[in-house]
């Protein structure tokens, strides 16, 4: 087998429960991340996303099954970077501090760092923010400075946890199209956690559909479209139609076999927001 | 529904330039608004001076002097007391006594404090004792305080530490244990080591907290060192204030607290600046959100 098609992340029968063994948030999950692809992770709330992401990082142990990132165990490093859903600056830092705060975890050189900062504020378009402090941007250039702050680091693996989900749709749409040039310029894999659909197929190589209660993998669907994605928008395309019907499709039936599991057990609680 | 958009435009156009010019004349009225708010305010604190003045001068031409001193006789007594020289080596005296234990409680408090918040059992072994010293009057340790140390400076500076050591201690602590758990989160998926995670991001996370610790401590410490002239070696403004009152010397008594008011004050608006420049990045984002 050719080297390059090793995966990256290898996850074979991962299973993770919490509350000592009483809420099991993840059931033999197994799925393969080749470098530089990227893949998202969808499903409905519950589904263990982001937990699973925390177990690619290395920040929980698995309970049962194997993870593999480039070949070991993970550990939380350089290698691996992430971005969350609130950009989770440190206040007290300005905006090139709080990348120079990681730059310095991995290990570059005190007279190096600011140069790359202000490199990596480049790139996201946030170069004359450098001295600003977090709490003195919006939402959106927060978020750029997340994963500014992830790129600085120049993993092989980007995890991102809904890292658009709390912006307002305008900034999303413009901060989708520069991560789809980021990650065509750099290459890294990318693991993509979001529970919109229509995100999931517009910037995914592959999506990995998850099942609630446990978390299982429900399908994992390819999603070919005509690559650079942001010259060539794929939401116009019929496939980029079917494959979101397909997907829908998916979650309905989860909903609807989650009902009546909900019915039996007696609990109407959260299917009005899943529906 | 289907209407509004057509006429919606035509009047927003029409409206565009009065809204502008209407928009300068709002902000010169609520500058307005804003100084006439201000003098009233600066006013009303004249006034309630004034007030305060007049009673004291309608109490001691009923009651005479023991009652309460005509403010004549207290500022020609502050007079006295600032030119011969004792209310500065009063001020002094006090000033080290509050110096010295301020900055032993802080570094006592702030050192055992990130200790206590960092090593979650240590803090979890040590907690009801802590509590239980907190808890207790400060003033309830005078005596033993007395028979340990004896009554002079040294003594003092050990009751104002123990009134001003607990709430920089549980302050510090409680920062610590509260971090940001974000934040950890986010340093620790960066590979951040333990050491890393606790100086970077906990300890200057906490920093808020351990400067409003610091502040009450401050407080505390003026109000430590006064009972500590008072019920101990009578020395500083305490001691004036107790040797003023034993004579029944009421003009001199309130000269002193004049002194511990503007003293008290300032070491507040001190702290809260610094508290203020150094948090800056908290009080912001607690406004902006």
């Amino acid at each position: 087998m050719d080297a390059s098609l090793q995966p990256i992340i290898s996850l074979r029968n991962v299973g993770k429960s919490f509350k000592d063994g009483q809420v099991r948030a993840l059931e033999n999950i197994s799925f393969d991340v080749r470098p530089g692809e990227f893949v998202s992770l969808v499903g409905p709330s519950g589904c263990g996303k982001t937990t699973l992401l925390r177990l690619i990082n290395g920040l929980i142990p698995a309970d049962e099954g194997e993870i593999l990132v480039l070949g070991a165990a993970p550990v939380p490093g350089p290698d691996l970077a992430m971005v969350f859903q609130s950009a989770r600056l440190m206040p007290w830092l300005s905006v090139a501090g709080n990348i120079e705060f990681v730059l310095r975890l991995k290990g570059l050189g005190a007279s190096e760092r600011p140069k790359r900062a202000r490199a990596l504020l480049g790139a996201v378009g946030l170069r004359d923010f450098a001295d600003a402090f977090p709490h003195e941007l919006s939402g959106g250039m927060q978020q750029r400075v997340g994963l500014a702050r992830a790129l600085a680091v120049e993993p092989k693996v980007l995890l991102m946890d809904e890292p658009f989900a709390a912006l307002d749709a305008m900034t999303r749409e413009v901060l989708r199209k520069e991560l789809l040039q980021l990650w065509a310029r750099r290459g890294m894999a990318v693991v993509f956690v979001t529970h919109d659909i229509d995100e999931a197929v517009l910037l995914s190589q592959r999506v990995v559909m998850l099942r609630p209660r446990p978390g299982r993998v429900d399908d994992i669907v390819d999603v070919e479209f005509p690559e650079p994605r942001w010259q060539n928008d794929p939401r116009t395309l019929p496939a980029f139609k079917q494959m979101r019907e397909y997907l829908w499709g998916r979650i309905h039936d989860m909903v609807r076999d989650g009902a009546e599991l909900e019915e039996l057990a007696g609990a109407f609680g959260d299917l009005d927001r899943a529906s | 529904m289907s209407i509004q958009p057509a006429v919606e435009p035509s009047t927003r156009q029409g409206q565009l330039p009065p809204a502008r010019i209407s928009g300068n004349i709002v902000a010169r009225r609520a500058q307005k608004r804003r100084a006439l708010e201000g003098s009233a305010i600066f006013g009303a604190q004249v006034l309630i001076g004034f007030g305060l003045l007049a009673g004291m001068y309608a109490l001691n031409a009923i009651g005479g002097n023991l009652l309460m001193p005509s403010p004549t006789s207290v500022a020609r007594q502050s007079f006295i007391m600032w030119t011969d020289g004792t209310m500065l080596a009063g001020l002094g005296q006090s000033l080290t006594v509050i110096v010295l234990g301020f900055l032993l409680s802080a570094s006592t408090g702030i050192v055992l404090g990130v200790l206590l918040g960092g090593f979650r059992v240590l803090g979890r072994i040590l907690d009801p004792f802590v509590n239980a010293m907190n808890s207790t009057p400060g003033a309830a340790f005078i005596p033993l305080i007395i028979v340990w140390f004896g009554l002079y400076t040294e003594a003092k500076v050990v009751v104002v530490w123990n009134a001003a050591f607990f709430p920089i201690l549980i302050n510090t602590t409680a920062g610590i244990a509260n971090a940001n758990k974000e934040l950890v989160e986010m340093a620790q998926a960066f590979g951040a080591k333990r050491s890393t995670l606790f100086w970077r991001v906990m300890v200057p996370d906490a920093l808020p907290s351990i400067l409003s610790g610091l502040r009450i401590g401050a407080a505390i410490s003026t109000v430590g060192t006064v009972i500590a002239e008072l019920t101990m070696a009578q020395s500083g403004l305490g001691g004036l204030l107790a040797a003023a009152g034993n004579r029944f010397q009421m003009d001199r008594y309130f000269a002193v607290v004049i002194v511990l008011m503007a003293l008290g004050t300032a070491i507040t608006a001190l702290l809260r600046y610094a508290e203020r420049r150094l948090g800056r990045w908290r009080v912001s984002q607690a406004n902006g959100r």
